[in-house]
């Protein structure tokens, strides 16, 4: 087997890997709020949103070949890798893009581990640009396109990025102030049996949406690989298996349950009730589709927070801060983060060189992975106590013990 | 700074689009439930509780109009997948 192939497997598997955590990540994001207003229960509502998810993966048709290109220029505009890039068999364009990667599921694990939601899409942007400038120099990364339309890291990531938890706590804070307004007089019991009976069609929405937009980035880079090596050729589809794999690793991954997350998202920044619960799914799934019908995409971390985080102000809930706070610092470090940690694996890799460099930066991987699981396992959150009354610095794993 | 330019404009769209479909829906679905709890107020709590005719249309009219909705944000998730653009020039204005 030539070196190059068994790069390219690797690269496929990282690649999967990193759809994986795209979906436990994101778990949260559509059924947070349903988990902790107990209109789903936990293993319910994680099911109910991987298949959802896994739907989604399929409904994506759109060729989504050229998602580096909006912040690096590691392929044409049609989506062919730069000629120069595969001269060498592929290898030097398989490396950056493994890099990448793994710097993208280094970031998405340690966030886990915090219980904080970021940005999945970001943290795949920062390693490739981590990779590509150490790989091709700062003139390989899109910082700023060339103003005719929104592009580069400027355009694509940051500026969204700033706007996006703004449009969202905006909606949410309407849609809350009206639910609560509208049904003043609705006795509180039967109110709240609508609402949660409402909320799993939100939920359901923002997973369906989830699917279509996540999913189709990882079904890219591997295309993307499969290209770079003369696998695949044809610039306009996506190979069958690719997309079934990747709607399989995106969905099993939310069927997993980034529980810290959820439990973070439900439970740590705002009381969630019913009403409340349905105006910030309705919320998030309206931006989130509107956003991408419109070609201004957002991330759904960042509008199903902002959501969360309105659908309190609404209500004038107690917002828990130091939370929120802590949310913030992890979306502004994200694309910095993984930028560092795909450089310093590209440069590992580099230096290493050849299939030993692809093996090690792979086994590097598998190490930290481990390691953070391992971490992870010394409080542990899952279906049973995501729901837990929150105490503060559970981010620092001082769960408290169950007794039974 | 086009790029700011550009963005604030997207950001303008989604904020409208986002608030007439993310907070007015839940605000219709929440009149169709005070709809169907239309003249018992707080006794709607009573199991045996039955929602008055009129009521009970309002809440259909409510609630079909946000199923609609649904449906047709759903079709716009598929159209948009198999590269269709649906047009919303007549629903939402400014566009």
């Amino acid at each position: 087997m030539p070196p190059e192939l068994v790069v390219l497997s690797l690269v496929v598997v990282t690649a999967l890997a990193f759809d994986f955590t795209n979906g436990f990540h994101d778990t949260g994001n559509a059924m947070a709020t349903s988990i902790a207003t107990g209109a789903l229960k936990p293993k319910v509502a994680v099911t109910l949103s991987a298949i959802l998810n896994l739907i989604g993966a399929f409904l994506s048709v759109e060729v989504a070949l050229t998602v580096t290109n909006a912040v690096v220029r590691i392929q044409d505009a049609d989506g062919a890798p730069r000629p120069e890039l595969i001269a060498d068999g592929g290898m030097g364009l398989l490396l950056i893009i493994l890099a990448g990667l793994v710097g993208a599921i280094l970031w998405n694990l340690l966030t886990w581990l915090f219980g904080l939601p970021s940005s999945s899409s970001h943290a795949l942007f920062g390693g490739l640009i981590g990779a590509t400038m150490l790989g091709l120099g700062a003139d390989g990364v899109k910082w700023v396109g060339d103003g005719t339309k929104l592009d580069g890291v400027v355009g694509k990531v940051i500026l969204p990025a700033l706007l996006a938890p703004a449009i969202a706590i905006v909606v949410a804070s309407i849609g809350t102030w009206l639910v609560f307004r509208i049904t003043r007089s609705v006795a509180e019991g039967f109110r709240d049996r609508g609402f949660r009976l409402g909320q799993i069609g939100s939920s359901s929405l923002i997973s369906l949406a989830h699917g279509t937009n996540d999913a189709q980035k990882t079904m890219g880079v591997i295309t993307l690989a499969l290209i770079a090596t003369g696998s695949w050729t044809n610039l306009h589809a996506v190979p069958f298996w690719v997309k079934l794999a990747c709607a399989i690793a995106i969905a099993l991954g939310t069927y997993i349950g980034g529980w810290r997350i959820i439990r973070t998202m439900g439970k740590g920044l705002v009381e969630v009730c019913p009403p409340q619960g349905l105006a910030a799914e309705a919320s998030s799934a309206s931006v989130i589709l509107a956003s991408s019908h419109l070609g201004f995409a957002l991330s759904t971390t960042h509008v199903a927070t902002g959501s969360i985080l309105g659908s309190g102000l609404g209500r004038r809930a107690a917002v828990n801060w130091s939370v929120a706070g802590r949310m913030v610092i992890a979306w502004v470090i994200t694309l910095p983060s993984a930028g560092i940690a795909g450089a310093v694996t590209w440069f590992i890799g580099h230096s290493v060189g050849g299939l030993l460099g692809a093996l090690l930066v792979f086994a590097i991987l598998l190490a930290l992975s481990g390691v953070m699981y391992v971490y992870s396992r010394r409080s542990h959150v899952d279906h049973k106590n995501v729901n837990d009354d929150w105490v503060e610095d559970v981010t620092d794993r001082q769960l408290p013990v169950r007794t039974h | 700074m086009n790029n700011l330019w550009l963005a604030l404009e997207g950001a303008w769209h989604v904020l409208l689009a986002g608030i007439i479909l993310g907070a007015g829906l839940p605000a219709i679905f929440a009149l169709g439930l005070r709809s169907l709890s239309y003249g018992t107020g707080k006794d709607a709590d009573d199991p045996l509780h039955q929602p008055h005719l009129i009521g009970k249309i309002g809440a259909v009219v409510c609630f079909s109009l946000v199923i609609g909705a649904i449906g047709l944000g759903i079709a716009v998730i598929v159209a948009h997948g198999f590269g269709v653009k649906l047009s919303f020039e007549r629903f939402i204005p400014g566009f």
